[in-house]
């Protein structure tokens, strides 16, 4: 059965691409489709190649990648830690970005301070789980709490600098951000996303049948004869990387990383040579939709932690429901 | 002739009575639609609300300050050097953050100006505790004459009549500004986007600037947007097209940001370079404090700078002069004229 629901999943690699082209030729400024496929190719007036080429295709690229970064590392994640409740901010990343970008939006710093500040912050969050995990061992449970730990600790100085944060200029711009939205998406702040996306998910891809070991125990894996500490660190590397760049660049962002690796096992199954594919389809086409939707549907921007939350929440207790059925606990 | 004398000495009593119990005092009905009993004089006097302070300020009063929060300033350092001769005790004076119930009482005031948008709780508490608290409520010119107003009839004859110069002086500002582009064709009205302290964020329908916008005889393109700053993207942009964009007097956003970015490149306002930040001097201007007068002088100046007849910098000078006490230097007033 699921060999079959295999098979089905190969539309997504038609589906995406015609998402990724539709995104392109949609927006809130009327582009005659032809007009918009006309600027691709660099052709059509100027204020409409500017428009296709400089503020949707960076966005709507930053869209597709954020989407897949999170999903994937989401789904990675779920494996390695052995918890289905466990999402791609798992290690503290998210809090840690959003304490970065708070205080360089209360330094006035550029976009790209922001950027790094947030990716930093992110990396510091996780190397203090990571610290944990080197003093107290590191089984799945500890990293999990020592995650929610670190969390919690950025999460607080997160509130200290909101408090000092002026309540006319930074307060309004540190809430904004919190929200997640990828309106400043631009070429010229793309480039930190673009390249670790771009190394990052062909590892994730390339080591995709292997995941499956991360999941057994250490012994298990051992018996197996896979170096499993050595690919262990390399993909909780990786992710981080992936999961910190995807924050630093659309603000946070949930679910992705929790519902789409649902969806994609409850489509394909558990295992991971599958599951990555799908749910890095499965993740850059929702976010492509929800964010067409965020600077579509209303003049000024939806913010797209709350569409991803409004989208989510539903969606995974659809899921959960289903889950709860196949084991006869729930009407 | 005895009836007379007993007439006369109940009348000197019920008098004596009457003045000893409301003589001194004077209700005030706040923008919250509290009734506040201010004892006059009023000696001391706290600010929590940091555009309010201004309005004491302007109101003759700033020198019976005790505390007061500055829109815009968080510390001492943010200040400019103009801020610093305005106000030479600022360091003492100034305060940021929440305002603490016990802390203010501490002060021994005889009135607490506060803002009724976030301290409705704080105004509460410090009225049961017998401190008389004013809360403004100021989104709009019109609330701010009133919030002017009803604060110079708390302190009496002298306030209350330069807040009245005050008014007098606005609605003669912007009948000239509207004189002078009466024949300016509807068509002809500058579409004004007012950014704020990114270049997305964005100042709603709803928002003092926007009305700003409107009395400089410009109009807003995000007119339709509600509530406070909106984020929005560059495509709303290039879709409104705006032919001046006015950058809020705070935040790290500059012309150059904008004037040099490619992907501005097409809009109007950046072809035509029409992009200007508004300067500032004490407090924002597109605020509603006192010097928004000059903020919409500055707006209309901007828009039309063939049009406005009434001189900038002599207008400047004299209401800095007048309401706020400060002679302006010749840098101050290059500034504000952009020169």
């Amino acid at each position: 059965m699921t060999e079959k629901r295999g098979r089905t999943a190969w539309a997504l690699a038609v589906i995406v691409p015609a998402l990724f082209l539709g995104a392109l030729l949609i927006g809130r400024y009327g582009v005659h489709v032809g007009e918009a496929l006309c600027a691709l190719f660099g052709g059509a007036d100027e204020i409409v190649r500017a428009l296709v080429l400089r503020v949707r295709l960076p966005r709507v690229l930053a869209a597709a990648c954020v989407g897949a970064n999170l999903a994937v590392t989401g789904a990675t994640f779920q494996g390695i830690f052995r918890n289905p409740l466990v999402d791609s901010r798992i290690l503290g990343v998210s809090a840690g970005a959003a304490f970065g970008a708070a205080l360089a939006l209360l330094l006035s710093a550029g976009p790209l301070g922001l950027q790094a500040s947030a990716f930093a912050f992110a990396l510091v969050a996780v190397g203090l789980v990571v610290l944990i995990g080197l003093r107290f061992g590191s089984a799945p449970l500890i990293l999990v709490v020592g995650g929610i730990l670190v969390s919690a600790f950025f999460t607080a100085l997160l509130g200290l600098v909101k408090y000092v944060a002026d309540p006319l200029s930074s307060l309004p711009a540190i809430t904004y951000w919190l929200l997640g939205g990828l309106s400043d998406a631009r070429w010229e702040t793309m480039v930190p996303l673009l390249a670790i996306t771009g190394v990052g998910l062909p590892f994730f891809v390339a080591v995709r049948w292997r995941l499956n070991v991360l999941t057994l125990s250490d012994s298990e894996a051992a018996a197996l004869g896979v170096p499993v500490r050595g690919l262990r660190v390399a993909v909780l590397g990786v992710g981080t990387l992936l999961v910190a760049v995807s924050v630093a660049v659309g603000g946070i962002i949930g679910w992705i990383g929790l519902v789409v690796p649902h969806v994609a096992r409850a489509w394909v199954g558990p295992d991971h040579g599958k599951l990555i594919p799908v749910s890095f389809a499965l993740g850059a086409g929702t976010l492509l939709v929800l964010d067409t939707i965020a600077r579509t549907a209303l003049p000024s921007e939806i913010p797209l932690g709350v569409l991803t939350g409004l989208f989510g929440v539903p969606a995974f207790l659809l899921l959960f429901l289903r889950f709860l059925r196949t084991r006869g606990e729930a009407r | 002739m005895r009836a007379h004398r007993w007439i006369v000495s109940a009348l000197v009593v019920a008098c004596g009575v009457w003045w000893w119990t409301f003589g001194d005092t004077v209700e005030v009905v706040d923008q919250a639609g509290e009734t506040v009993r201010v004892e006059r004089p009023v000696e001391r006097v706290a600010s929590v609300y940091g555009i309010g302070t201004y309005y004491l300020y302007a109101l003759g009063v700033g020198d019976r300050l005790v505390a007061g929060w500055y829109v815009g300033l968080k510390s001492l350092s943010q200040a400019s050097e103009t801020m610093l001769r305005f106000e030479p005790e600022l360091e003492e004076l100034m305060n940021y953050g929440d305002p603490n119930v016990e802390e203010i009482l501490a002060l021994d005031v005889d009135l607490v100006l506060a803002d009724g948008s976030q301290h409705a709780a704080f105004a509460e508490q410090m009225s049961d505790l017998g401190v008389p608290t004013i809360q403004c409520l100021v989104e709009s010119l019109d609330e701010m004459r009133e919030a002017i107003r009803l604060t110079g009839e708390a302190f009496g004859d002298d306030a209350s009549e330069r807040g009245e110069a005050l008014t007098a002086d606005l609605d003669r500002v912007l009948e000239r500004i509207r004189d002078d582009l009466a024949d300016l064709p509807e068509a002809d009205r500058a579409r004004v986007l007012f950014v704020g302290t990114s270049s997305l964020q964005i100042a709603s329908g709803d928002m003092y600037q926007t009305e700003l916008i409107d009395l400089a005889g410009g109009q807003s393109v995000a007119g339709d947007l509600i509530g406070s700053w909106n984020e929005v993207n560059l495509e709303q942009i290039l879709l409104w097209n705006p032919d001046v964009i006015v950058i809020a007097p705070y935040g790290p956003v500059q012309p150059s940001d904008l004037l040099d970015s490619p992907d501005w490149a097409a809009v109007a306002a950046v072809r035509d370079g029409r992009v200007v930040r508004m300067p500032r001097l004490i407090a924002p201007m597109d605020t509603p404090v006192p010097e928004s007068l000059l903020g919409v002088l500055w707006l209309a100046d901007a828009l039309y700078p063939d049009l406005v007849s009434l001189d900038l910098r002599g207008e400047a000078a004299a209401f800095y002069a007048d309401y706020y006490g400060l002679d302006l230097t010749d840098a101050e007033l290059d500034l504000l004229a952009g020169e």
